[in-house]
């Protein structure tokens, strides 16, 4: 077994798919990106599919699904943000639904878009970026100043700290937790090539990768909610 | 591993946009366009059974205020017509009592008129007696035996017939 192979492969490959020949790779694209551009393309499919055709009576069973669907994630999310945080709440499902459905490509046999860490760190920013943002739109810039002084003046380099550790945080737990089941996964299948992996993929593709998602989602309302208080 | 390239970064966050994007047009806006079309409709038949709720209502009062009016004016008759009967009644007794006086009065003029009447029949019989009684007097010759015969004669027939 070769283990220490293995996680060369799997740690320091070139995740370069489509190579520019100039600027000295700048504008590369990752093969994350590429992948989920067909994670959007699927979802897009998928929503055009559910969403044709929309009717205010005698709906048919897509539709159905799709009002379910709205309504139970973004029952999810709102119980997250609560009332304050109410407009946020779709990009939150969006979010969800991105990083959940993201992670599930492991089922395919592809390395899920999250094990890049340019992707999560793409997801946290946009997270911090939101968070701050709604603290703004709800106190005003001067009161959103102020509250990096709360409860104390003491813990104000602490506040300005947490601005670079929460989107740190978010995206090195999502990137940490995807990346650790692969490697895990890859691991089991080497040591048992059948029927075992089966049913651990059950618990390290879906559960993990959907638990991670809602992770993602749930820190980022918490803190929209604190920010937005 | 570690590696982190702007770019990427710069893809991956206008892929979320993108995929808000489609979210909030092909999904969010048309199951909310749905839902409150059946929110609208809702509402709608709400306020129209209050409306007609309404009106049933004041149907209502409208009929009970009617009924109540008819049950007054049905009284009114009653008491008219009941007024009228009493005032036909007094006239027609008053009428009775009137007539009875008068059929009285009559009466009792009749009453008179006979008795002054028999009383001048027995007045000129009695005239004609005494008449008689003196011519008989003067034919025949008179003794105190028989004029005394003659005055009983007389007061006895005065008597007689004044009975």
């Amino acid at each position: 077994m070769d283990i220490g192979g293995l996680l060369k492969e799997l740690l320091l490959e070139d995740k370069v798919l489509i190579h520019f020949d100039f600027m000295n790779g700048f504008f590369d694209i990752n093969r994350s990106i590429v992948l989920s551009w067909g994670v959007i393309a699927v979802l897009t499919l998928l929503i055009l599919f559910l969403t044709s055709n929309m009717k205010v009576h005698d709906i048919s069973t897509k539709q159905a699904v799709a009002e379910l669907i709205v309504e139970k994630l973004r029952g999810i999310t709102y119980g997250m943000l609560g009332d304050e945080g109410l407009r946020y709440r779709d990009y939150m499902v969006v979010v969800l639904v991105f990083i959940g459905a993201s992670n599930l490509v492991g089922l395919f046999g592809q390395t899920p878009p999250t094990m890049d860490l340019n992707v999560t760190a793409a997801l946290s920013l946009m997270s911090i970026v939101l968070v701050e943002a709604a603290g703004i739109k709800k106190k005003g810039t001067r009161k959103w100043l102020k509250s990096f002084a709360e409860p104390m003046a003491i813990i104000t380099p602490m506040n300005i700290l947490e601005l670079a550790i929460r989107p740190l945080s978010l995206c090195m737990r999502l990137f940490g937790n995807i990346i650790g089941a692969t490697v895990i996964m890859e691991l089991l299948k080497m040591v048992v090539p059948i029927i075992v992996p089966a049913a651990f993929s059950l618990y390290f593709d879906i559960f993990d990768g959907l638990i991670q998602a809602y992770v993602f989602v749930f820190l980022t309302s918490l803190y929209i909610k604190e920010a937005v208080e | 591993m570690l590696n982190v390239s702007v770019m990427n970064i710069v893809w991956t966050v206008i892929n979320l946009l993108v995929l808000y994007l489609v979210f909030r047009l092909f999904l969010f806006k048309r199951v909310d366009a749905v839902l409150q079309a059946r929110r609208d409709e809702i509402e709608h038949a709400k306020d129209s059974v209050l409306e007609k709720e309404r009106e049933a209502e004041k149907l209502k009062e409208d009929y009970s205020a009617k009924l109540r009016d008819a049950d007054k004016e049905c009284e009114e008759l009653i008491n008219k017509s009941k007024q009228e009967g009493y005032d036909e009644y007094d006239r027609i007794v008053t009428e009775a009592k009137d007539k009875a006086e008068q059929i009285i009065v009559e009466a009792r003029h009749n009453a008179q008129i006979e008795a002054q009447k028999e009383k001048d029949a027995y007045v000129s019989e009695l005239t004609d007696l005494v008449v008689r009684a003196a011519n008989k007097i003067a034919v025949s010759k008179h003794d105190e035996e028989s004029d005394k015969e003659l005055y009983n004669k007389f007061i006895f027939e005065a008597i007689e017939k004044s009975k």
